[in-house]
């Protein structure tokens, strides 16, 4: 990779000045995502349009190209297919200029010894200054026997690249949390890149897939600032999952109303009523969905009519039902189990009350005795 | 611990064990109170103990108590009886018709039924939450209610309250974040379940028990409840 400045390097790539700077207000826009309405409560929008476009310009004319190495493990490939599929062209191009993937498993033209040779010269290189982005689980079972790659267990691979790399980017549910991998009976036990490397931060980049824009606001962020940005209390980037879907849902109003969607082609439907009685996870789901949604801002799942499974979220896989209201509970106990109970406490009822009437009996039994002296 | 894994907790092992103990617990006093009464009756009725039953419901059940005149301890216990009728109708209601609850009931039973709009629901709810207000301060001035209370009244007051209170902050998006708002509603939703056969809440069920009994006692004798 050429010691050369993302602008000279977009300028070789027939980037006009022009485009340039238009690039770098998309950019700026997209981190200042959580400066959206609606602001948190209490909190008034001082610092909006903080970052600027003269100030992500100004950081790629003066910072050379990132070097990102990506691994896969327990994945679909999915996330990586919603950034090279994503259909908006200007940003992801922005940003696959602005990073220089060096290794990854599905897009590499090389093959074999040679492109692990070439992660290994990588990471000697630019040891300290790489960023690590991680796609799919870490199996933990049987010293992570479940997912080899050359010979190599994910488990050691993670944790080779994990000690050279600047930052660490989790995309994806399974990278994030485990996924669904992790699914009960997770028998590979799977898990988070968090739950494996604990001495440095974690991004995480939750969704399935991850929402493209999102990756690349968090990797545009790393370039412009050099540090990653504000982290919630599961690591997700502030400005992408500081909000629920379901305070910018687009169905929100007829929520407020109570009109809900009872089946997927009732009139409620077919009025684009709220879809909570279809089990939208909406209201604990953070992600940034209902506002970037997807296909250059075309639609997300709840606009097209179908409810929020609340991918971004720790053992979504597991969070109750797709399709069951979300108020219900997560387990229910067995019909055995209630039938135990039920027996047990009647049981003991019987035997108590039992215990009482014999008690009596010999007190009543005894009294006329005690008289009769 | 964050608010999303407290929030798992209450509503997947918690709400397990809360159920559990709540059904264990009610089998249990019902077992009891079965074993309490079972004695042969061998004494003829003076009349019917099926209308005694009838009667005893229609006049102790829902509307007679509140036509003023007709029970003088209606006009004595007017915040008694209009606040804890209204905090009654609305937990009901609540309880059973509206959206998320019928969801959860729906889980559980495996059915489920039309509700009615939130509009409707959250004015009951405000209703109940401004009835149980009412009921404190009456059991904290009235002397008799005074006299009446005690920590385990104290205590039903507070877990019954709570998960009406937190229900209503959460639909109404007061607290956040919302699983924040969810997972309290759900802890004080399970504590409530547990304490519920422990305590005289469980005349939901004995309510019926106490009237049919009386009724039959009633109809034996041949009186007029």
């Amino acid at each position: 990779m050429p010691e050369e400045t993302i602008y000279e390097h977009l300028q070789k790539e027939g980037v006009s000045r022009r485009d340039f700077i238009k690039m770098c207000g998309m950019l700026a826009g997209v981190m200042g995502l959580g400066q959206l309405p609606p602001f948190e409560m209490g909190k008034t929008p001082t610092d909006l349009g903080a970052v600027t476009a003269k100030q992500v310009a100004r950081a790629l004319e003066s910072k050379p190209r990132v070097p990102v190495i990506w691994l896969e493990f327990q994945d679909c490939a999915g996330c990586s297919e919603a950034l090279t599929r994503s259909q908006s062209p200007t940003l992801i191009d922005l940003v696959l200029n602005v990073i220089s993937v060096e290794y990854h498993e599905t897009l590499t033209a090389a093959a074999g010894f040679q492109t692990e040779a070439n992660k290994e010269s990588v990471m000697e290189q630019y040891r300290g200054q790489y960023v690590l982005v991680v796609e799919g689980s870490i199996p933990s079972g049987e010293n992570g026997a479940y997912c080899t790659i050359g010979g190599r267990s994910a488990l050691d691979l993670l944790k080779e690249a994990a000690d050279g790399a600047a930052a660490i980017i989790a995309t994806g549910n399974c990278a994030a949390f485990g996924g669904l991998p992790k699914a009960k009976p997770n028998p590979t036990g799977a898990k988070g890149v968090w739950e494996i490397i604990t001495d440095k931060p974690v991004l995480n980049i939750p969704g399935c897939p991850a929402i493209p824009e999102v990756f690349t606001g968090s990797v545009a962020h790393f370039v412009v600032f050099g540090a990653l940005p504000e982290l919630d209390s599961l690591n997700r980037p502030m400005p992408f999952y500081g909000h629920t879907i379901h305070d910018r849902c687009l169905r929100r109003p007829f929520y407020e109303a109570g009109k809900f969607a009872g089946s997927f082609d009732d009139e409620g439907a077919k009025q684009g009523w709220c879809l909570y009685k279809l089990g939208c996870k909406g209201p604990t789901t953070y992600n940034a969905c209902a506002v970037m949604k997807w296909d250059q801002g075309l639609s997300f799942p709840v606009q097209s009519g179908h409810p929020c499974l609340g991918c971004s979220e720790p053992n979504f896989w597991d969070g109750g039902g797709f399709y069951q209201g979300q108020s219900a509970p997560l387990t229910r106990p067995e019909v055995t189990m209630v039938g135990a109970a039920a027996a047990a406490g009647a049981v003991a009822g019987a035997a108590v009350s039992s215990i009482g009437k014999a008690k009596k009996k010999t007190t009543d039994d005894a009294q006329p005795a005690q008289d009769g002296d | 611990m964050n608010w999303y894994t407290l929030l798992e907790f209450a509503r997947g092992p918690l709400f397990k064990v809360a159920w559990l103990v709540f059904i264990g617990g009610m089998t249990y006093r019902l077992a009891r109170v079965i074993f309490l009464a079972w004695k042969k009756d061998k004494v003829p009725s003076m009349g019917s103990k099926l209308g005694g039953v009838v009667k005893s419901y229609l006049k102790g059940g829902i509307v007679w108590p509140f036509i003023p005149w007709v029970k003088r301890t209606f006009s004595k216990n007017m915040v008694t009886y209009l606040a804890g009728g209204l905090f009654h109708l609305g937990l009901l209601v609540v309880l059973i018709l509206g959206t998320p609850h019928m969801l959860a009931w729906k889980s559980l039973l495996g059915f489920g039924w039309p509700t009615l709009p939130l509009p409707i629901t959250d004015w009951l709810a405000a209703v109940s939450i401004v009835a149980m207000i009412a009921l404190l301060i009456n059991r904290l001035v009235n002397p008799v209610m005074k006299l009446l209370t005690g920590p385990a009244e104290w205590l039903n007051w507070t877990l019954v309250f709570l998960p009406m209170v937190s229900g209503y902050l959460m639909t109404h998006h007061l607290i956040n974040p919302y699983e924040k708002a969810f997972a309290l509603h759900m802890l004080t939703v399970d504590f409530l379940l547990i304490w519920i056969p422990l305590s005289r809440i469980s005349h939901f069920i004995f309510y019926f028990f106490s009237r049919t009994r009386q009724g039959i006692y009633f109809g034996k004798r041949g009186v007029n409840p």
